[in-house]
């Protein structure tokens, strides 16, 4: 993707070390990155630590950025950051959504325990989010979500499809569309 | 096909994204701050360039006039001495260490001075040459323990900064001990003066984050002692490590950075990772055999502390989060442990401070190992023979 030349310039400036360039490219990236992260990651506080890490890895790691625009490489950081920072802190909880995929356990959803949305993101695995927030907050493809999240074009797909398929279950939007 | 759960779904995300309305201040000083000690890597080669021709330059002068050389260094270490940032140092709350070695210079003055307006306390320490090797330590009483004769002496206040002064004369008109009385900083005491090491405690009215700026023209070097709950300072002040001595003969614990060994012949192979606790330290031990035709001997290694539980797998680059709030990174070179090691990659004692230690990397003969620590806290190495093992001792409170 060709960069806009300024954004050249401040690029140019932050690999020479320039840290007011450095913050630059926080004002044009943060605040969408901070959102995705809060939007998989469901807490303030972990989000902040996930841009935190991703800021400053990509400082240090300036050099693997090729001359390409910053935003999808740091969106790359930004997820990998989000979803292994959301493995560690429910390492437990992952491990009984695995099992409950290996077991073929289904949670039916009765029409009381219907919730809204945003409990029901609450409900899907970091990786179902994440595929989520790129494509349906950020708007991108199923193949650039595909690239930032490393994993291939179908993997993207099954996740989308699956995480929808829970949203309409857990919202009883399902029956609506019957 | 979007259908109209899609499109809701899209909306409830782009409004629950808004919630955040802006990026927070303190995130962006967060980040700032951990970028502070970077280098410059972009700058690298050519730093290392000009660095090779001024040492060219230096080889050539010395060669013809040897005196030259500690007007050189001294010159050098002033042009590049950072003047006062624009943007100010954050107060950090850990050991700080800087200056050159092998300079000649002499300490003039001691100036203390309040600036409690802006919340900090200043001690301005002059030089005469360029601002030597220094190590500053923080401690949690205001007892120091004098150079050469061992004797104790407590300082006005309940907590303590002790600055090591290395390659530094004295000038006669430098007073021994200062008693400031400001809302930090309560004293500053000489407490040793032999072989060229200058050592002074500060007794602190309570547990601070300090900022030390390395200032030239003249040299100098300014302390800043935080008043209050230092406003610049994100993180809150880590539990400080204690400085008593060991009491053993094993050699006393130091509140830096350390390394050894020494990189030869064929890699040596890691056999056996141990943990357990002894009084008054944790132990780690790492063990090692030579290959088959190499020699035994410690492998090339650098043990460096750090003020989090975080760290970096190597090469993959993936973050790992050990238990504890603090950390210690082991990295050996010329040493693996691909094919010897049988044991446990990740270890969780719970002991008093050690908390966990894992495998971080194993690559190209660079094998490297963290630690996750409930506190920070001072260290010991030990390298012993029969078998080739190298011991970390982390004190415990």
């Amino acid at each position: 993707m060709l960069m806009d030349p300024t954004l050249g310039r401040v690029i140019e400036r932050w690999r020479a070390g320039d840290r007011e360039a450095f913050e630059e490219v926080i004002d044009r990236y943060g605040l969408q990155l901070l959102r995705t992260a809060r939007l998989i990651l469901r807490d303030p506080s972990l989000a902040e630590d996930a841009i935190q890490e991703t800021f400053l890895k990509a400082w240090q790691r300036i050099g693997s950025l090729r001359d390409e625009d910053p935003g999808p490489w740091l969106t790359r950081i930004a997820m990998n950051e989000s979803i292994s920072l959301y493995r560690r802190r429910h390492r437990f909880q992952a491990l009984t959504e695995r099992f409950g995929r290996l077991s073929g356990v289904k949670h039916e959803v009765s029409s009381e325990a219907r919730l809204d949305l945003t409990h029901a993101l609450d409900q899907l695995t970091a990786e179902q989010r994440a595929a989520v927030a790129l494509h349906y907050y950020q708007d991108l493809s199923v193949e650039e979500t595909a690239r930032v999240l490393k994993v291939p074009v179908d993997t993207t797909k099954s996740r989308l499809k699956t995480a929808l398929r829970r949203l309409r279950e857990l919202t009883g939007a399902e029956e609506a569309f019957a | 096909m979007s259908d109209d759960f899609e499109k809701n779904l899209r909306e409830h995300l782009h409004s629950e994204a808004e919630e955040t309305r802006e990026f927070p201040r303190r995130l962006r000083g967060r980040i700032r701050d951990g970028i502070a000690p970077q280098a410059r890597a972009g700058l690298a080669p050519q730093l290392a360039l000009a660095g090779a021709l001024v040492l060219v330059a230096v080889a050539v002068l010395a060669f013809r006039n040897p005196t030259i050389i500690n007007v050189v260094t001294t010159k050098i270490t002033q042009l590049i001495q950072p003047s006062p940032s624009p943007t100010p140092r954050p107060f950090l709350c850990q050991d700080q260490s800087g200056g050159s070695s092998g300079l000649t210079t002499q300490l003039t003055n001691i100036r203390p001075a309040s600036h409690a307006g802006d919340g900090y306390d200043r001690i301005v320490f002059d030089f005469s040459g360029g601002i030597p090797s220094w190590d500053l330590t923080r401690q949690e009483s205001a007892t120091f323990t004098r150079d050469a004769s061992g004797q104790q002496v407590t300082l006005d206040g309940s907590a303590g900064l002790k600055l090591v002064l290395r390659d530094a004369d004295l000038a006669d008109t430098v007073a021994g001990d200062l008693k400031p009385r400001f809302s930090s900083v309560r004293e500053i005491a000489q407490l040793g003066n032999f072989e060229r090491v200058l050592t002074y405690g500060i007794g602190l009215s309570s547990s601070q984050c300090v900022r030390v700026l390395p200032l030239s023209n003249p040299s100098r070097l300014a302390i800043d002692v935080a008043t209050t709950a230092s406003p610049s300072t994100t993180a809150a002040p880590t539990p400080l490590p204690t400085l008593s001595p060991s009491g053993t003969d094993l050699g006393a614990f130091s509140c830096l950075d350390t390394g050894g060994g020494a990189d030869s012949g064929l890699a040596m192979q890691l056999t056996a990772v141990r943990v357990a606790h002894q009084t008054g330290f944790d132990r780690i031990v790492f063990e090692f055999a030579p290959q088959a035709g190499g020699t035994a001997h410690i492998p090339a290694y650098t043990v460096s502390r750090q003020a989090s539980a975080q760290f970096v797998k190597d090469p993959s680059g993936m973050p790992v989060t050990m238990r504890g709030s603090a950390g210690l990174r082991i990295v050996f070179h010329g040493a693996s442990g691909a094919t010897s090691y049988t044991g446990s990659r990740d270890l969780t004692p719970n002991l008093p401070v050690v908390q966990e230690v894992e495998q971080l990397g194993d690559f190209e003969a660079v094998l490297s190992w963290g630690a996750g620590m409930s506190r920070a806290s001072c260290l010991r190495t030990l390298e012993l023979a029969n078998p080739t093992r190298l011991v970390i001792d982390v004190q415990t409170p």
